[in-house]
């Protein structure tokens, strides 16, 4: 025991590298890794090591807080200011739970929401810039389902607060190139059904007949002759409601569909109109079969049918926008800040910046051989240098952080403080005299704390800036740099002191 | 062989103002370049996109760098061949020149293979130009404290502070005079340089101040330690500047530059500057 008591630091040193290496190599080891993945280590890269793309902008909109307005008063208020502002209602979110009115659209002022509400009755607190935090979280969620559904399923979306206290949607994905990532999330997705008939007074009208919430289930693209369609089934309430209006609106006879696109009001016949982000993509006539089903009330015994359009890929972004549901706005592009990267090239951004490491370790292992030139005092000095990098490794694989080129510096600049703090106690506790007791050795150990100490503090002091400024990837830069200087005075750089003392007392003996 | 030995300097043979007035002149050299700079050009130090918005294409190509330098529709800022890779550039754009989307449908018409792009909105830029100084302030205020908590007194925490300084100040006249563009990296690297170059401050305040022992002795004790110190953590910081520019990996080059130029300077600082402060506070300052 006496042993252990004696040598604990070290033993914590060899803990804390064991553990490393499980969290680094063991495959499925750090909570939430993706199982079954390739590579030798359980390491997360960024894009700038992995390729892909990241693209983060801001949601569109405005938000009214402290807006005095009921509960049974939100759905009134949001059709009212549509209104008003000749928008869609679904371009408004009235939520009386966070007194908060948001308008979705660039066209509409701050000053203007103010007068409006003012005008209502409904006093605001403030406007400001941006969507509230409940509608920046739908839109994460449906972006990631977005990017699950869609072809190659993998990225990550999250918002993050900028500078100037704008919050952006940011969202990566390893596996896509630009464009093809700003078009799966460039529209909102708004599914909705239309019945197109002609009214008693001879005008052509278009009424909604189904939202896509109405949808419970959706299938997957299918060629239906010459269209490509989705089956979707309506949910039961919703079911009921289309088959009285079906009836209605005439769609339970024999019927023909002749629906101008150009001209809506040159129309004829009776139209089921399918349209996908305020555009009709699709028009046909109800066949005979549904027809017959709506006339005898059995379609909402098993409310399906199939929505169609011209090609497959509308098809297939009906599918994703009927499956992920649609977004609360648009991201406003012209504010977008991206980057993009080829994966062969940031293979090489990774392979050169291993070998800029190594390097480095290499050149610092030089100085510090040229400077004490005996191995038993330079050696475990290395090795101790490269413990530290191998912890700070395993704490990245372990909360599975992506690695970027910045963080490969933050671990170089890490080796630099490490070796200069060892040097620090190596000098300190080589000094004149010998170290035959333990009392001696202890008094020269805490003197070359103190130095390593206030070194430390000094550094974590002037990065914590960067972890809260939200600079970019100078956080992870920052956060790296803390976490290896922490591991280095309470973990890495005591251990060496123990390990001189050893080959420093079996010399005197 | 080569020896790696700290030289033992007779420091005897200068009076204190004969060892400051030279860091204190290349400090106010520095101070100069910078005030210039921002006369002539409206900012200290050229900005990288980063601050002042813009994109950047990474592209492939046979072509010759004035060759796509026309390809575009619109000028680009700058046009920087990868050392490493034949057939590789770096092209940049200014915020107002339009978007990069467009960038790289004209790059891929002209033949270009496009390997990686990204843009920053000029909004952004400006908005991290000012957080950048933020953190800079907290950052060095945050140091100047702890300096003074850690020696309760005034001359020698003062000293270890104006070498931070100028550490800073240094390399930033080095980055304005040779205009490279800073970028996020620079910044990164500045703050580290706050945290690095105040090790062998303290080293040298405290083997003089807190320890027994004769002054040159305890000077010459903590030169050793601390100018191994930073000569290793500076040969580190070469290789990194050297390899990644060789590489093309910008952010990497950068922050080894600025950390190498400032332990540089803060050699100087530290053991001209501070030192020569620390003696007229042992020699003369306490005796008053």
């Amino acid at each position: 025991m006496s042993l252990l008591r004696e040598n604990w630091r070290i033993a914590l040193l060899l803990v804390f590298v064991v553990g490393s290496g499980i969290a680094l190599f063991l495959p499925g080891a750090p909570p939430g890794a993706p199982s079954g993945q390739s590579g030798m280590t359980n390491l997360q890269y960024g894009i700038q090591l992995d390729g892909g793309t990241r693209l983060q902008a801001p949601p569109v909109g405005i938000t009214a807080e402290g807006v005095d307005v009921d509960r049974n008063q939100e759905t009134e208020l949001a059709r009212n200011l549509s209104q008003a502002f000749g928008l869609q209602p679904i371009d408004i979110r009235v939520a009386a739970g966070s007194n908060t009115v948001e308008v979705f659209s660039k066209n509409v002022s701050q000053s203007e929401l103010q007068s409006a509400l003012e005008e209502r009755g409904h006093d605001p607190e403030t406007v400001r810039d941006g969507v509230t935090e409940a509608t920046r979280n739908d839109m994460v969620e449906v972006i990631r389902n977005r990017i699950r559904e869609s072809a190659l399923g993998s990225g990550t979306v999250s918002t993050i607060r900028t500078a100037g206290g704008q919050t952006f949607i940011s969202v990566s994905a390893p596996d896509r190139d630009a464009d093809e990532l700003q078009d799966l999330i460039d529209e909102r997705g708004v599914v909705r059904i239309l019945a197109g008939y002609e009214a008693e007074n001879g005008t052509y009208v278009t009424t909604p007949v189904l939202q896509g919430d109405d949808i419970t289930d959706v299938g997957n693209v299918r060629s239906t002759g010459s269209s490509f369609g989705v089956d979707v089934t309506v949910a039961d309430g919703a079911a009921d409601r289309l088959e009285d209006e079906m009836v209605e609106y005439g769609f339970d006879q024999r019927t023909f569909c002749n629906y101008n696109n150009e001209d809506p009001q040159n129309s004829s016949g009776r139209c089921m109109l399918t349209e996908l982000n305020g555009e009709i993509v699709f028009s046909a006539r109800v066949r005979q079969g549904l027809a017959d089903l709506f006339a005898s009330g059995e379609f909402s015994e098993n409310p399906v049918f199939t929505s169609s359009t011209n090609s497959r890929e509308q098809a297939r972004e009906l599918e994703i926008s009927l499956k992920t549901g649609s977004l609360a706005t648009t991201l406003d592009f012209d504010q977008r800040r991206t980057q993009t990267l080829d994966p062969a090239l940031a293979e090489r951004f990774r392979f050169n910046s291993l070998v800029v490491g190594i390097i480095a370790v290499l050149a610092v292992s030089g100085m510090v051989y040229l400077r004490y030139k005996q191995p038993r005092v330079a050696l475990p000095m290395i090795v101790t240098a490269m413990s530290e990098v191998l912890i700070l490794l395993g704490f990245v694989a372990l909360v599975q952080y992506p690695l970027n080129l910045s963080h490969i510096a933050g671990f170089i600049a890490v080796i630099g403080t490490g070796v200069d703090d060892l040097i620090i106690i190596a000098d300190e506790i080589l000094q004149q005299g010998k170290v035959a007791t333990g009392r001696v050795f202890q008094n020269r150990f805490r003197k070359a704390f103190w130095v390593i100490g206030a070194a430390a503090a000094t550094t974590i002091i002037a990065m914590s800036p960067l972890t809260f400024l939200g600079l970019g990837d100078l956080s992870g830069f920052a956060i790296v740099t803390i976490v290896g200087v922490l591991v280095g005075v309470l973990v890495t750089r005591p251990a060496y002191g123990d390990i001189l003392r050893y080959l420093v007392l079996s010399e005197e003996e | 062989m080569v020896e790696f030995e700290v030289p033992e300097i007779d420091y005897d043979r200068y009076s204190n103002r004969q060892l400051a007035v030279v860091p204190l002149a290349v400090l106010a050299v520095a101070l100069a370049v910078l005030i210039g700079a921002y006369v002539l050009t409206g900012s200290p130090v050229a900005l990288g996109i980063d601050f002042t918005g813009g994109s950047e294409l990474t592209v492939q190509t046979s072509m010759s760098a004035s060759e796509v330098r026309s390809s575009f529709d619109t000028q680009p800022v700058s046009v920087q061949a990868i050392s490493s890779e034949s057939n590789q550039y770096v092209v940049t754009f200014d915020a107002d020149s339009g978007d990069v989307s467009d960038f790289r449908d004209q790059a891929q018409s002209s033949g270009m293979t496009v390997l990686g792009s990204g843009t920053t909105p000029a909004s952004f830029g400006s908005q991290s130009q000012e957080l950048a100084l933020i953190g800079l302030a907290i950052a060095f205020g945050g140091m100047s404290l702890l300096a003074f908590a850690l020696f309760r007194t005034f001359v020698p925490s003062i000293a270890i502070i104006i070498s931070a300084f100028s550490d800073i100040v240094i390399p930033l006249a080095v980055l304005s005079l040779l205009q490279v563009k800073i970028s996020l990296g620079t910044i990164a690297a500045l703050l580290m340089l706050i945290g690095y170059s105040v090790d062998s401050d303290i080293l040298l305040n405290n083997h003089i101040l807190r320890r027994r022992g004769e002054f040159y002795e305890s000077t010459y004790a903590a030169m050793q330690t601390g100018v191994s110190m930073t000569v290793t953590s500076m040969s580190a910081m070469a290789v990194m500047a050297v390899m990644a520019t060789f590489f093309g990996i910008d952010l990497m080059s950068q922050i080894g530059f600025v950390l190498f130029l400032g332990l540089a300077a803060d050699l100087m600082n530290t053991y001209m500057l501070n030192l020569s402060l620390l003696r007229w506070y042992k020699f003369e300052g306490v005796a008053r």
